[in-house]
């Protein structure tokens, strides 16, 4: 690991006001994706803003939107009975990410914000038409994924938190990497009247994507039996040492299947 | 240099480290707590899993600086004097250990595992130990200690 | 008090042979007291050493520029081919492992430089420093490959007995076929690491992570070209080896060595797990080509065989391991006629090295899959074709490599396991189940193994030990092996204490350490118990025979008088403490130290003409696996494993146990998830348990009922009648591939062989399940 600076904040606002006056900051959330990626020294920020104490943390119910702080860890949304019961596919979601000790740490803020093509939260942000909330704007998921690794956040601009919208139904289905835990492919569907939204982590070259025609497939017919992934353009998948390209997409078809039986 | 201060098996400690250092480099090299060992630099192996203010967690992927003003156990914080803490015994007597370097971790873990769920099953077992890995046992006897351990420490409540 | 006066009344010592003594260090293993190298106290000022490896496959270094890393912060010293006082090897054989690149790169990893610095982030970011300019060369990156272009670290080595070409001409059914097969990173959860300390004059101290203390030891004097006498390697204990650490420690032990004499300060080289598994060999993968011949029943009556191994850069233990894949052609098989051609293939890739089993575990796999496949092109149990060949006990039992099965114990123990797993009862349940559940599929199957006992290369098979007692009647017991998880210390203390009488508690072990027992062989082959037992046991007679002739003269009565009962000694009608036998020895004069030493009998080979014995004996196992595979994503389960298997009679049943469990799922893993991924440039990518998968608790099957087979004892006059058990349970995992492929069979109703290659990774499976599906429909 490179040297760097380390600050503290105790606040979103001050970690921002602390970004925009470094020329290399970044914010360290639970840290168990930065903290590795530094030791592999394929990241080196210059200074590094702890947010532990900036009062992210903590889950709220309002009305029909479950509101999840930045700094909310995966354990804490797992077992949330707020979570469990207005979106429970979200608890599930969050309780299978990695280990235990990962999840103990491991925040929904500093995942997202990461957006790893193999995430399984940035799934359900779009696959629940989640708005993520920052220190400037709200932000719908589609508006905030743009890329591999990439997001629409400015560089002081920090993640404070999550809403999420109650659904009919919800199922997320994933294909584990057996080494890392990290998706191979996996498939979040929800349900809200005849609206269908499904979201693609794992597999996309681009990250995670809406795949809209099964999405129109299964608002007309809500049933397994209609998923047909074979119009996927197969070059849109990833390709490498954990999979094939072919491979994931069969995977996006049979985690579908499984999350529409399981909705 | 950044100074912080902590507590370790119930002393108070401190010390003043680069922001770059490990809370496990903080541990082994500075505290001379050798118990928690390095498997891997990716998070996965687990050999180095102690408790942070009650959670077990993996002090690779912690900054030392992170656990400013913790209380922290590490395997040697464990026994009472003499007497082993009941997943340590557990460990031990199952011969759930063949070459030593994961079991630091295996146990921290293991007791975090039992301290959460009530009743401890064998399926629990094999999905709360995800995060530490033993290339010896097989994992059979491993299982076996974990929930003899966890019902001693009922037992022992 | 209790360890301090012994009891002088029981009937029984405590920690005798064939007792279930608990690991000698297993308290310190759970209050974390156990020391490893990395908890050694660091010595003042001690220098951390990172290594420059190469980033190409292959190429010619056409100029290295260190300037600016030698002058970079906290650097102490710089390390390249020009200061090696000695010579740039740490091969164990042949002389071609350079410890420093020399003109050339031959892969990505190979070390070019050490960098010596006060810390290891310095010597780290030093190191960033060197600029070195290649000119690269074509590589040769896969086994195909070699093959095309005759690329080979030695020569192709033959096998061949009877007329396998000429009995497969004229047999009724023929397969002709090939299988790949994975190799596998021995990921010892401690890396590879080494501490020198300079001493006077020439003299070194090296704290090794290694399974062969005395070729450490070799390697460091060649390096420092000074006398082995100047060099000590110390070694308490490991946390992992498998065969990683039997030839590579020599390459970290050489280097620290080297900064240490240069700087006239400690140094310690502890690899990261990324570079360690870039930097050192792992399992051999091979590709086989079969052709066989067969009758009705499915009995083999000729079989030709190639055995492609990949041995990376150089030769490292390639030949010995290939041999070994030759020498377990025939599992536990009659081939009459049988040819194995055996190629080494030199790539540009890392060296490969020993792991658990040393080419063994692939050998039997290529016979296993030849065995599965006739029983699926005749439509019969594999178990049946299986028992149909097995070597016969009195007859049709000599094996290619001309040595007689003398020890057959394989009908007796596939009998018991088939009876007491319910195969018959299971294998059809499955199938009905199969019938209706479109998805899911399982799968079963039960596979043998015999595994050849002793080093191969036959002057290897000696051990020494070394035994004190002091006058309080407590015992220091030192031999060559290594401690490294095995239980091997605490077989060895029991073997001292059953001949001493003591209980085990009063016989202190101690770390392995090159000044107390020399020229030791390494601690592999499985032969760590049987050979240091034995070593250690022939010290303890010698004592002890001292001390009864003792006896005898101090009591006035004839040695035969002379009995040994726990803690005490009887003479006639007189007990006497072995503390106060032990006293008066020494009042008297009386050695009470003495070496030991082990040569194994009756083993000898003759390689140009591949006959002889090399094996003392043969162990014996078998498994019965049973897996769920979901075919549509590949996915698969080990559910059940019904394991018996043979360590003759058990020095210690329950470290006994914890090795077969242990190699089992070690052997399942190689051969289902555990996928070593090189990219064109030939660049390892798997690199990291996140990337490389080792089996975790998750994985183990739900139910694993492994029982030591009751009836065994060793023909031959070994430890107790023990046998080894490192390695021949591990090639037991092989019953889990074949189970899987059985499930997959199910899919065309076991018409089409699914051809499984290995690792059978869930991608591989699904693609054999396409596979057969095609194949059925065509």
């Amino acid at each position: 690991m490179y040297e760097f600076n380390y600050d503290k904040a105790n606040s979103a606002a001050d970690a921002a006001s602390k970004l925009a006056a470094s020329d290399d900051g970044k914010v360290l959330a639970g840290g168990q994706t930065l903290i590795p990626t530094m030791k592999q020294r394929l990241a080196a920020p210059e200074d590094v803003i702890d947010l532990a104490s900036a009062g992210l943390s903590g889950i709220a119910v309002d009305g029909d939107i479950v509101v999840i702080g930045a700094m909310t860890t995966h354990a804490t949304v797992a077992s949330s009975s707020d979570v469990q019961s207005v979106i429970p596919a979200l608890a599930e979601l969050a309780g299978n990410i990695g280990d235990n000790q990962v999840r103990t740490r491991g925040t929904i803020g500093g995942s997202i914000a990461n957006n790893d093509p193999a995430a399984d939260y940035p799934a359900a942000c779009m696959g629940l038409g989640a708005t993520i909330i920052t220190t400037k704007r709200g932000l719908s998921a589609e508006e905030f994924f743009t890329g591999l690794f990439e997001t629409a956040l400015d560089e002081d601009e920090i993640i404070t938190a999550v809403k999420f919208p109650k659904v009919d139904s919800a199922n997320y289905q994933k294909f584990p990497n057996p080494a890392s835990r990290y998706a191979l492919a996996g498939v979040f569907v929800a349900k809200t009247g005849s609206e269908v939204r499904v979201a693609v982590t794992g597999a996309g070259n681009d990250g995670v994507f809406r795949a809209h025609k099964l999405e129109e497939a299964l608002a007309a017919n809500f049933s397994a039996d209609v998923v047909d992934i074979s119009p996927m353009p197969e070059d849109s998948m990833i390709e490498d040492l954990h999979a094939s390209a072919a491979y994931r997409k069969n995977l996006i078809g049979v985690m579908t299947k499984r999350a529409v039986q399981a909705c | 240099m950044v100074k912080i201060s902590m507590t370790v098996n119930g002393k108070n400690v401190e010390g003043e480290v680069s922001p770059r250092t490990l809370l496990v480099e903080f541990i082994r090299e500075h505290l001379k707590l050798t118990g928690t060992h390095v498997g891997c630099d990716t998070s996965q192996c687990g050999a180095c899993v102690i408790h942070v203010d009650g959670d077990s967690a993996k002090s690779c992927t912690m900054l030392a600086v992170q656990a400013d003003g913790s209380n922290i156990i590490t395997i040697e914080g464990l026994a009472n004097g003499e007497e082993m803490h009941p997943m340590q015994a557990a460990f031990k007597e199952n011969h759930g250990l063949q070459c030593g370097f994961c079991t630091p971790g295996m146990v921290m873990s293991a007791i975090d595992l039992a301290n959460k769920n009530g009743d401890l099953t064998e399926e629990l077992v094999r999905e709360g130990l995800e995060g530490n890995i033993c290339r010896c046992t097989g994992y059979h006897n491993i299982v076996k200690s974990v929930l003899d351990g966890a019902n001693a420490m009922k037992a022992a409540e | 008090m209790s360890k301090l006066i012994p009891d002088i009344t029981k009937d029984k010592i405590a920690g005798g042979v064939y007792q279930n003594k608990l690991h000698d260090s297993g308290h310190k293993h759970v209050n974390g007291q156990a020391v490893y190298v990395d908890d050694i106290p660091e010595p003042h000022g001690m220098l951390h050493i990172y290594m420059g490896m190469s980033t190409v496959a292959h190429a010619k270094i056409k100029s290295m520029d260190l300037s600016e890393m030698r002058a970079s912060e906290g650097v102490a010293c710089v390390l390249t081919v020009e200061d090696i006082p000695g010579i740039n090897d740490y091969s164990p054989v042949k002389g071609d492992d350079p410890i420093f690149a020399e003109g050339k790169v031959e892969f990505i990893g190979q070390p070019i430089f050490a960098v010596a610095a006060d810390t290891i982030d310095l010597a780290r970011a030093a190191a960033k420093k060197a600029v070195i300019e290649y000119e690269e060369l074509p590589a040769i990156l896969t086994i195909a490959d070699a093959m095309e272009k005759g690329s080979y670290v030695s020569d192709p080595h033959v096998m061949a007995r009877g007329d396998a070409d000429g009995r497969i001409a004229t047999a009724k059914h023929v397969i002709k076929n090939s299988v790949e097969l994975g190799g596998q990173e021995q990921f010892y959860l401690e890396g590879m690491i080494a501490m020198s300390i300079p001493g006077e004059d020439d003299e070194v101290k090296v704290y090794s992570s290694t399974q062969h203390p005395s070729e450490v030891q070799h390697n460091v004097a060649k390096a420092l070209a000074v006398p082995d006498h100047a060099v000590t390697i110390e070694t308490r204990r490991l946390g992992g080896g498998f065969g990683g650490k039997e030839s590579q420690p020599a390459l970290m032990a050489s280097v620290s060595a080297l900064v240490a004499k240069a700087t006239g300060r400690a140094a310690k080289l502890r690899l990261d797990r990324d570079d360690d598994m870039v930097m050192t060999g792992k399992r051999h993968d091979f590709h086989f080509e079969y052709e066989v011949g067969f009758n009705d029943d499915g009995l083999i009556e000729g079989v030709s065989m190639l055995h492609a191994c990949r041995a990376g850069y150089s030769s490292d233990l390639t030949d010995a391991i290939a041999d070994r894949a030759m020498f377990h052609c025939d599992n536990v098989y009659w081939l009459p006629n049988i040819k194995v051609e055996s190629y080494r293939c030199k790539t540009n890739t890392v060296s490969n090295t020993a792991f658990r089993g040393f080419g063994g575990p692939q050998g039997v796999f290529l016979i296993e899959r030849i065995i599965d496949e006739i029983a699926a092109k005749l439509d019969k149990d594999p178990l049946e074709v299986r028992q149909k060949n097995f070597y016969g006990v009195d007859d049709n039992n000599v094996t290619p490599y001309h040595m007689t099965v003398e020890d057959n114990v394989i009908h007796e123990i596939f009998e018991e396991l088939e009876e007491s797993s319910d195969y018959q009862k299971r294998r059809a349940e499955i199938r009905e189940f199969n019938k209706h559940s479109k998805v899911l599929k399982k799968g079963i199957a039960m596979t043998p193994v015999k595994f050849g006992i002793s080093f191969t290369t036959t002057f290897l098979n000696q051990a020494g030990a070394l035994v004190h007692i002091y006058t309080d009647g407590s015992v220091k017991l030192n031999h060559g092996g290594i401690e490294m998880g095995q239980g091997l210390f605490t077989k060895v203390a029991q073997v001292v204490a059953e001949e001493f009488q003591i209980d085990i508690e009063r016989v202190k072990i101690t770390a392995t350490d090159t000044s107390k027992v020399p020229n030791t062989s390494a601690t592999a082959a499985s032969s760590g118990s049987d050979m240091n037992g034995m070593a250690a046991q022939a010290a303890a007679r010698t004592i002890k025979q001292r001390l009864t002739d003792f006896a005898a003269t101090q009591f006035q009565a004839s040695v035969e008088d002379v009995e040994w009962l726990p803690n005490r000694v009887r003479v006639g009608s007189e007990e006497i403490a072995f503390t106060d036998l032990v006293k008066q020895a020494y009042l008297n004069r009386i050695s009470l130290s003495s070496t030991g030493y082990y040569a194994t009998p009756k083993i000898h080979y003759d390689r140009e003409n591949c006959k002889g014995r090399p094996f003392f004996y043969f162990s014996y196992g078998a498994a019965v696996t049973e897996v769920l595979v979901d075919t549509l994503t590949g996915e698969n389960k080990i559910t059940r494993v019904d394991i018996l298997h043979d360590v003759g009679k058990s020095l210690n049943p329950t470290i006994d146990l914890g090795q077969v469990e242990g190699a089992y799922v070690q052997g399942a893993g190689w051969l289902t998830t555990e996928e070593l991924w090189w990219d064109q440039t030939g660049r390892l990518r798997t690199h990291a348990p996140s990337t490389y998968k080792i089996p975790a608790c998750s994985d183990r099957a739900e139910d694993m009922r492994i029982s030591l087979w009751e009836k065994g004892k060793n023909a031959e006059e070994t430890i107790y009648r023990s046998k080894a058990v490192g390695e021949p349970p591990l090639v037991l995992g092989i019953s889990a591939f074949h189970a899987i492929s059985d499930a997959i069979a199910s899919v065309t109703d076991y018409e089409v062989y699914p051809a499984l290659d290995a690792p059978a990774t869930a991608e591989r499976v699904l693609m054999a399940v396409d596979r057969t599906k095609k194949a059925a429909k065509s």
